[in-house]
């Protein structure tokens, strides 16, 4: 250790003063945080910004750009699939998020309680499903949501005679597979969250509302709940984050067509760039996509606002 | 501009250098497997490196070409060579190769495309290598006409590439299924019996009518291989879509609609689990299907003597195969062209049939004594190499285009969409509305 040392402290009289004590550290310090940097203006930064530049330009990818002005964007907001699959996202991720909201807070209800046993087994397998391969996933629910009379969806509805529908074409049967697969996935990781926001709730409130004879639903409403506040928010805000972003399960279910039924966002512009080589109207989609994330977080932000405020007045 | 784009490109070369470095380690450790358990995308590179020769080529393959073998002949005779093989799957090998192609930086000294990916990679004009520059022109007499059409820009001044094998499409066919329907099951009283369009429809309805069973697998193959009989599809040479006017296309559509809505076609979405199942109890008579596609048949149905092969109706199509090409940042684009010459000649391509079963693009193979004596004791002892060259002789030139793919992708979202109760012409201008915008693009 002392010869380092040494050795460092004799470099600047060596070399004349050029570098003062204190630029030297400045420079170590930076140099100790640029790997990020570096990594995130190669990685981050960059696609951000060219994608922005390319949005003005039509390119496959292989030939010269062209400059074409505001025309990528004329050209999607003129696109009735861009529409749906602005509806697509919002509509899944209403239909994916707010039943994972209630179940889970049921789920965590009941891991959390005294009755359970093989607490930790359960909490475990509950958990499972967010840690599985997504082709896994594909492969089972393909075989669930199957179009054929014994596909499984099929045959739970022929015991309630109902006719077998077409999974991956018809318009409200996509949203619903597409939306299972990630209530299914995404369940258990919210499940986990709210049991640790259960756990932190004092035990005292349920014995004195036992002793004032309230029934579990009542416990639910009026200590749970109102208790999880916090955490029922960070579940919806990273929700609805993950719902914007929602790409995998439509691509999977549907394949590299992505029919106009369950298209995302993310999807319509990865189709866009990756399927059709047209970058240009890809990254103009990235662009609204983009935007209206902004919109939804500033409504997102002023709501917790608001309820961070009557929160302190009461 | 040029800044952007060399910041670009050297984000891109990072990319596959990370994404080759992973590649590496996998062939050293497993050769190729998933024992690691993170094969959640299937960026799999395996490496071989073959001589040592000072002038390295690297080879870009997908598939399962056997070309180790070839090459290592290869390089017996030309020890100034050494070849660095490596095989990814094959969207992966299109997406590196376009990524590389457009960063300027990164591609190898050949590459395999697919046919399907031609286009887009004929788009990138200079890029690739004109192979007639290397005096491909000779060799042209080797191949196909149909095949080197393909390979051929529309004015047919520049070749891209050098055709390997190609996937002429015939009509399997269970003779179990025939034979319930009361008919003789031999290749030559099959294709009589379904020798044009209108007799394979009636044949269709009889089937039905006797066996409750379906004609084919579902709407894809029917359709496809309507299409592939035509010499004009979804654009012509000049790259316009004529969609519109192509009474053939539309022929095509409104025939299988017929069969699908009268419940003579089934419902086994390619590639389903239903599908695979569909092969081995019988539930379907005929598969219009290329060459390779014996293999997927064989895995699925392991009795010998149930499916035969015998030519489809009216003609023939075509369905997968590949090219060799040169993209022009290679240093050593002789070398490299000899090596593909080499390795497309008859001679190594009639191994690479007896090998690997990729069916030739040459029809001097055709002739060979060790190609017409090929029996497949599985289709009941019958030449089947013979029966599929005179599929791969019958196929017509067509110039497919550059969104020749997502095309068909729409076409054939509208027969699902008639599957969902949709009415046949309201989905046909459905998909011909999302094919314009897509053209747009």
């Amino acid at each position: 250790m002392e010869p380092v040392v040494k050795g460092d402290t004799k470099t600047p009289t060596v070399k004349g003063g050029r570098w003062t004590e204190k630029k030297k550290t400045a420079l170590a310090s930076y140099t100790f945080i640029s790997p990020f940097f570096i990594l995130f203006t190669i990685f981050g930064l960059f696609p951000m910004v060219f994608s922005f530049y390319l949005s003005f330009f039509r390119w496959d990818g292989l030939t010269p750009m062209e400059y074409v002005g505001w025309r990528n964007f004329e050209f999607i907001f003129s696109d009735p699939l861009f529409f749906s699959s602005i509806k697509n996202t919002f509509l899944i991720g209403i239909m994916g998020t707010l039943p994972q909201i209630f179940i889970g807070i049921l789920l965590a209800f009941a891991l959390n309680s005294a009755l359970v046993r093989f607490r930790n087994t359960f909490r475990t397998l509950i958990f499972l499903p967010y840690i599985t391969s997504i082709v896994a996933v594909a492969i089972i629910f393909g075989v669930v949501f199957n179009n054929q009379d014994f596909g499984f969806g099929n045959y739970i509805l022929s015991l309630f005679n109902i006719d077998s529908v077409r999974w991956n074409t018809e318009y409200w049967p996509v949203k619903i597979a597409i939306s299972t697969m990630v209530f299914w996935r995404w369940v258990g990781y919210n499940t986990i969250i709210f049991l640790a926001g259960m756990q932190s709730i004092p035990r005292e409130l349920y014995e004195a509302a036992k002793i004032d004879g309230a029934s579990v639903s009542q416990q639910i409403r009026l200590i749970t709940v109102p208790m999880l506040k916090p955490f029922i928010l960070f579940v919806v805000f990273t929700a609805t984050i993950g719902s914007f972003q929602l790409f995998t399960e439509p691509l999977i279910f549907l394949g590299r067509g992505l029919r106009e039924e369950g298209i995302t966002m993310v999807a319509y512009l990865w189709r866009d760039a990756f399927v059709l080589n047209s970058f240009g109207t890809a990254s103009a989609a990235a662009i609204v996509l983009f935007l209206i994330i902004i919109f939804i977080t500033a409504l997102n932000l002023l709501i917790t606002n608001r309820i961070g405020r009557t929160k302190k007045l009461s | 501009m040029s800044k952007f784009l060399k910041l670009f490109a050297v984000m891109i070369l990072g990319i596959l250098l990370v994404v080759a470095c992973n590649g590496d380690d996998d062939a050293e450790t497993t050769g190729g497997g998933d024992q690691d358990g993170d094969a959640d995308d299937g960026e799999e590179v395996s490496t071989e490196s073959f001589g040592d020769g000072e002038i390295e080529l690297v080879f870009w393959e997908f598939g399962n070409t056997g070309y180790d073998v070839l090459i290592e002949e290869y390089i017996a005779d030309n020890p100034h060579i050494s070849i660095n093989l490596q095989n990814s799957d094959m969207d992966d090998n299109h997406d590196n190769l376009f990524t590389s192609i457009s960063a300027g930086s990164g591609a190898p000294d050949i590459a395999m495309v697919e046919v399907g990916a031609i286009e887009r990679f004929r788009a990138a004009g200079d890029s690739f290598h004109n192979l007639l520059d290397f005096g491909a022109g000779d060799v042209e007499g080797n191949f196909l006409d149909w095949v080197w059409r393909t390979a051929q820009s529309a004015d047919q001044s520049t070749v891209l590439g050098l055709p390997t094998d190609i996937g002429p499409t015939v009509m399997f066919y269970r003779t179990d299924v025939i034979e319930e329907a009361g008919y003789d099951s031999s290749p030559e009283a099959v294709s009589e019996l379904m020798s044009t369009w209108d007799d394979f429809a009636a044949f269709a309805q009889e089937l039905h009518d006797k066996t409750g069973k379906q004609i084919a697998d579902n709407f894809d193959l029917i359709y496809n291989a309507k299409r592939d009989q035509l010499t004009e599809q979804y654009f012509n040479t000049d790259g316009e879509l004529v969609l519109e006017g192509n009474s053939g296309l539309k022929e095509a559509y409104d025939y299988t609609v017929d069969l699908l809505e009268a419940g003579l076609i089934g419902d086994y979405g390619l590639w389903s689990g239903e599908w695979f199942a569909g092969m081995g109890d019988g539930s379907y008579a005929t598969m219009l299907a290329p060459a390779w596609m014996q293999g997927v048949i064989k895995d699925n149905e392991p009795e010998e003597g149930v499916w035969s092969i015998t030519t489809m109706p009216e003609g023939a199509g075509n369905w997968g195969g590949s090219f060799l090409t040169i993209p022009s940042e290679t240093e050593h684009a002789e070398e490299a062209y000899a090596f593909i010459e080499w390795l497309t000649a008859p001679e190594q391509q009639l191994k690479a049939f007896l090998g690997y079963g990729l069916f030739p693009s040459a029809p001097a193979v055709y002739d060979m004594p060790e190609f017409i004596e090929y029996e497949d004791d599985y289709f009941g002892g019958i030449p089947t190499a013979v029966i599929f060259s005179e599929a791969a002789e019958a196929v017509v030139p067509v110039y497919k285009g550059r969104y020749f793919q997502p095309v068909d992708d729409e076409i054939k979202e509208a027969f699902e969409d008639v599957a969902a109760g949709t009415d046949p012409e309201e989905a046909w201008e459905g998909a011909f509305d999302r094919i314009q915008r897509i053209v747009d693009r």
